[in-house]
Order: structure tokens, then sequence, then C-alpha cells
């Protein structure tokens, strides 16, 4: 199999020839920036730069998948959010303190948002990869969900007592917000995105399991019915109150978090979707050696996770050798238990 | 990241020799001088911790007693990182004011790798800096604490290490600010959800 088709057979749940390392959302960092001269902040906004350093997740680190979308700000940038795009060593963020919308009727997605600057720096990338690396790989675009939109263009707080005083309300901005996911969405299939990453920050911290049915369970199922193509979404911290719900909105995988274990999220989650990760970054891809990365990633095969990969970002200091370590351990497990079998 | 060429990253790396282990100073840059940058970056760190760069191998180093040392190696390798490229590097003194007890504090080598901690200073508070700062060398180096003498630390491995010691000093004047610091360049880097981010 190529890695291309391998990464899109486990996001079927169909069978393949090894579990796929997959990256569904950045594993750039400061020394791949300088092995292929692509470094942040101009990597986020210029389309060679950008498909130069997503390039290195497949030609480096042996991984099945391409991500160029790095960030999670490029829509709030078009949108209108103030930006900080911060240096080669650090992420861009969006002003949060700084925000652009109070109401619903301040929504609007601007008639240029999908040709903004660092919307097409995206679009361009995407076709740059697909130009290059043909079916070889899997190139997995990224748009993000309304929730997160709503962090970013209302505010953390605002945002979140708007959904405690007003659900009415909160569910009219979502509804709005969701066509910027749609759009951005779309433009990337037809760019040639294979799959997309769809994060949506309804996190285990500020965030109930009966929150995300009340708000995103049906928002996600019309996000998967609408794109054309596999969803991966994604959402950081303890999240198996809420991954019997995640399994029923037809969205092909789920990117989940070190804080879950991938015996407890397998139980839950079944065959209904994928899996993916959840290398933890901050204490082992950053801190700790290449053994602990290969527990790591023993545990998730073990358990049946569908593709293996870091839990989120991975921090932008982490080593190569730690990364490739992740696709040399699953090559290693599985001719281990092909030998064995 | 290397203030002084170009922001490049330049990373220590763990590794395993017949001889024992060895840390690798290594960029990932190609542009022109990264490579030069390297091996001065090696060399200072090989006379200001006194670490030997293993022949043939520039930018390879280990230290003489065979011990890997890593928390001492990694400050070792920041402070070479912070000196200018164009200045000559020297060994620091095992001897340094102290501002807050306004004495002088001084590690003598007792060989076999121990090391006693004294202060001019005659007052109680002079004495409790200078525990103080024994404590802060003992972390930062990752050293033991002597049973048999007040303020008297050792490195496992059993050899002096005065080069080392020196550099750490100057660190274990501050060792809260300097851990502090040190967590806030791991943090650096490390992308948090938005709900999670300082805004």
């Amino acid at each position: 199999m190529t890695s291309r088709q391998r990464v899109m057979a486990a996001l079927r749940r169909e069978a393949v020839d090894r579990t796929p390392v997959c990256n569904p959302t950045s594993v750039a960092t400061v020394e791949l920036m300088d092995l292929v001269r692509a470094p942040f902040p101009d990597a986020n906004r210029n389309p060679e730069m950008m498909a130069r350093l997503a390039a290195t997740s497949y030609t480096e680190l042996g991984f099945d998948s391409v991500m160029p979308v790095f960030s999670i700000i490029q829509e709030s940038s078009a949108l209108g959010c103030k930006m900080q795009w911060e240096q080669k060593d650090n992420w861009p963020t969006v002003r949060m303190r700084e925000p652009i919308w109070v109401e619903p009727d301040d929504i609007k997605i601007p008639p240029d948002f999908l040709t903004h600057p660092d919307m097409k720096c995206v679009l361009d990338a995407i076709k740059i990869l697909r130009k290059e690396y043909g079916n070889e790989v899997a190139i997995i675009g990224k748009t993000m969900g309304p929730w997160t939109l709503g962090y970013h263009c209302f505010g953390v707080e605002p945002f979140l007592l708007m959904s405690l005083d007003d659900p009415g309300k909160t569910k009219l901005c979502l509804d709005r917000m969701k066509e910027a996911t749609v759009q951005f969405g779309l433009a990337q299939i037809e760019a040639g995105a294979d799959a997309l990453t769809l994060p949506d920050h309804a996190t285990g911290d500020l965030v109930s399991g009966e929150y995300y049915k009340r708000y995103l369970l049906d928002l996600h199922i019309e996000l998967a019915e609408r794109l054309p193509a596999a969803l991966i979404l994604h959402i950081c911290g303890k999240t198996l109150d809420r991954m019997d719900y995640i399994a029923q909105t037809g969205m092909a995988a789920f990117h989940y978090d070190s804080k879950n274990l991938p015996s407890e999220a397998m139980s839950i989650v079944g065959n209904r979707i994928s899996l993916v990760g959840n290398i933890n970054n901050p204490e082992t891809l950053f801190s700790k050696g290449p053994e602990t990365v290969r527990e790591e990633v023993y545990r998730n095969l073990e358990s049946g996770v569908h593709l293996v990969g870091p839990e989120c970002a991975i921090p932008l200091q982490t080593s190569i050798e730690n990364l490739k370590e992740i696709s040399r351990s699953v090559k290693d497990w599985h001719k281990d238990h092909s030998t064995s079998n | 990241m290397d203030p002084h060429f170009h922001d490049i990253s330049i990373a220590l790396y763990r590794q395993e020799s017949e001889t024992g282990p060895t840390l690798l100073v290594h960029t990932y840059s190609s542009i022109e001088g990264a490579q030069q940058r390297i091996e001065t970056l090696s060399a200072t760190m090989a006379t200001i911790g006194a670490m030997q760069q293993v022949e043939g191998a520039a930018c390879q180093l280990r230290f003489s007693c065979g011990a890997r040392h890593q928390l001492a190696s990694r400050r070792l390798f920041l402070e070479a990182c912070k000196l200018p490229p164009e200045g000559t590097s020297q060994p620091r003194p095992l001897s340094i004011f102290d501002k807050k007890s306004s004495a002088n504090v001084t590690v003598s080598s007792l060989g076999n790798g121990v090391y006693q901690l004294s202060t001019d200073g005659d007052s109680e508070a002079a004495s409790r800096r200078c525990s103080a700062i024994t404590g802060g060398l003992a972390k930062l180096g990752e050293m033991e604490s002597v049973e048999d003498g007040e303020n008297r630390i050792a490195f496992s491995c059993g050899h002096a290490h005065d080069e080392l010691t020196g550099l750490l000093l100057v660190r274990a004047l501050n060792v809260r600010s300097t851990l502090r610091e040190q967590e806030m360049a791991a943090a650096r880097g490390q992308l948090a959800a938005p709900s999670a981010q300082k805004q």
C-alpha cells in the first residue's frame, strides 16, 4: 500500500498492511524549519515554505500523511481578528482579548474570505503538495470548527458566558460561524486535500460531555454531511465523556489526547469511528527519549488504535529523533507481530 | 535558537559510543557558517566546562569521568550558547561575590568529586546563604550531599569537575530564577488550546 492508501483505508476502518502514522495537526519543529529553510512565521503565510515544511512529515519523519496547516489561526486572520504572528520558535496566536464580534448579527464572512492571503496560502500549499507528491502520501487539510471560531472572534470568556446565559443566541452564532468552516473545508478539498482535520476546542477542561451533545453533536453531524472528505475531529483534553457522541457524528476519525487511555477510548468508540493518537507531547515527545516514545506507540497499537501519531500539534522544540521513532516503532511492532503470528 | 547566528536551532543530542556516553552539538541548518558556529560552540563548551572533544569529531563531547552529568551538561550548553562567539571564553573561578550576603562564597575541591562551600562573611545570614547556595549547586549539578561535613557536596562519578562547578556556581546564587527561566524556555513553542491560552 502507498502511504495515502494506508491512511485512507484506516480512516474507513478497512484492512491495512500496517497501522499508518498520521499527523492531523502539526509536526513542524524548529529543526525541520532549519532543514528546509522554511521558518515560522513565514511558513504560515508563504505557500512554498508551507508546503516545503509540511512535506518533511513524509520525507524526513516517515509519516504517512502531510499537514500544511500548522496553526489554528488562518480563518480567524481572514475573518479580521487581530493576530500576533510571533517568531520562529513560537506559535502565531489570535489576540482574543480584542474580540471582533459581540452579537450574532456581527458575524459576517467577508466576500474575500477564501482569497485572503492567509487562506490562499493554505489552498496553494495543498495544490503544491498534490502536484509534488501525487498519490504517494495523504494530504490532510484543516478547517476550524465553529466553537473554536467562537473563542477567537468573541473571546473565550464572553463566548462561554453566552453559552451559559443564552443557549439560543449561542446556537445561532455557531450556526452562522459554521459557514466559514464549510467554505474553507470545501476549498481545501477542491485544492486536493484527501481529508480534513476539524479542530473544535470544546476541550475537556471547560466543556462537559453534555455540553458537547447540546451544542455540537448535531452541528458536527451536519458538517460531516456537507464536507465530502474524511473528517478528523480534534478536541484536546479528557474527552471520554463525549466519545460516544463523537462516534455518532459520521466523521471518519477522532484525534484524541493522551489524557485518555487508548484502551478505554477504543472500548467506547469500537468500530464506529477511527481513533488517531495519542502520543503525549509535553512529557514524552518533548522531554523524554525514543524509548518512552516507543512505549506509547506500542500502547496504542496494542489497543487497536487505527492511526498512530502525536496527540496534538507538537512543541516546536521537539527533537527530530523522537518524531522519527514513531514510525520506526510502528514498523517494528508490525514486524514482530507478523513474525509471531 | 541561537541569537548569535541567524536564530538557527542548535541541539545537544545524547549519544552512546563504545567508550561511554557522549554529547553531540548539532544543527540541521545548512546555511553558510552554521557548521563553523557549531564547532565554535563545542570548543566553548570544552573550555568552560572542561569537556573533551572526541578525536575526529569536533562537535562530539564527553566528560573525562565517563559520566553523563545530564543536567549540568545541559546548563553548560545553554551558557555556552549565550556567549558571543567573537569573545574569548574562560572557565569561571571557584569563588563569587554574593550580593545578598555581601560576602564571597568559595568552593574548594577536596578530591574524589567532593566540594566544600564556604563564606568569608561571619554573620548568620551569610552562613544561611552559603547553605542555600550549596543546595542550589547540588540541584543544578545533580550533586549529592556529603554527610560528614556542612555545605559539602559531591559528584556521584567521584571525579573533580572544577570548571563545571565554577560555571554552575554563578547560577546557584539564584537557583529559583534559573529554574524558572528553564521552565519558561521549555513552555515556549507549546501550542495550547484557545481556552488554555494566556489572552
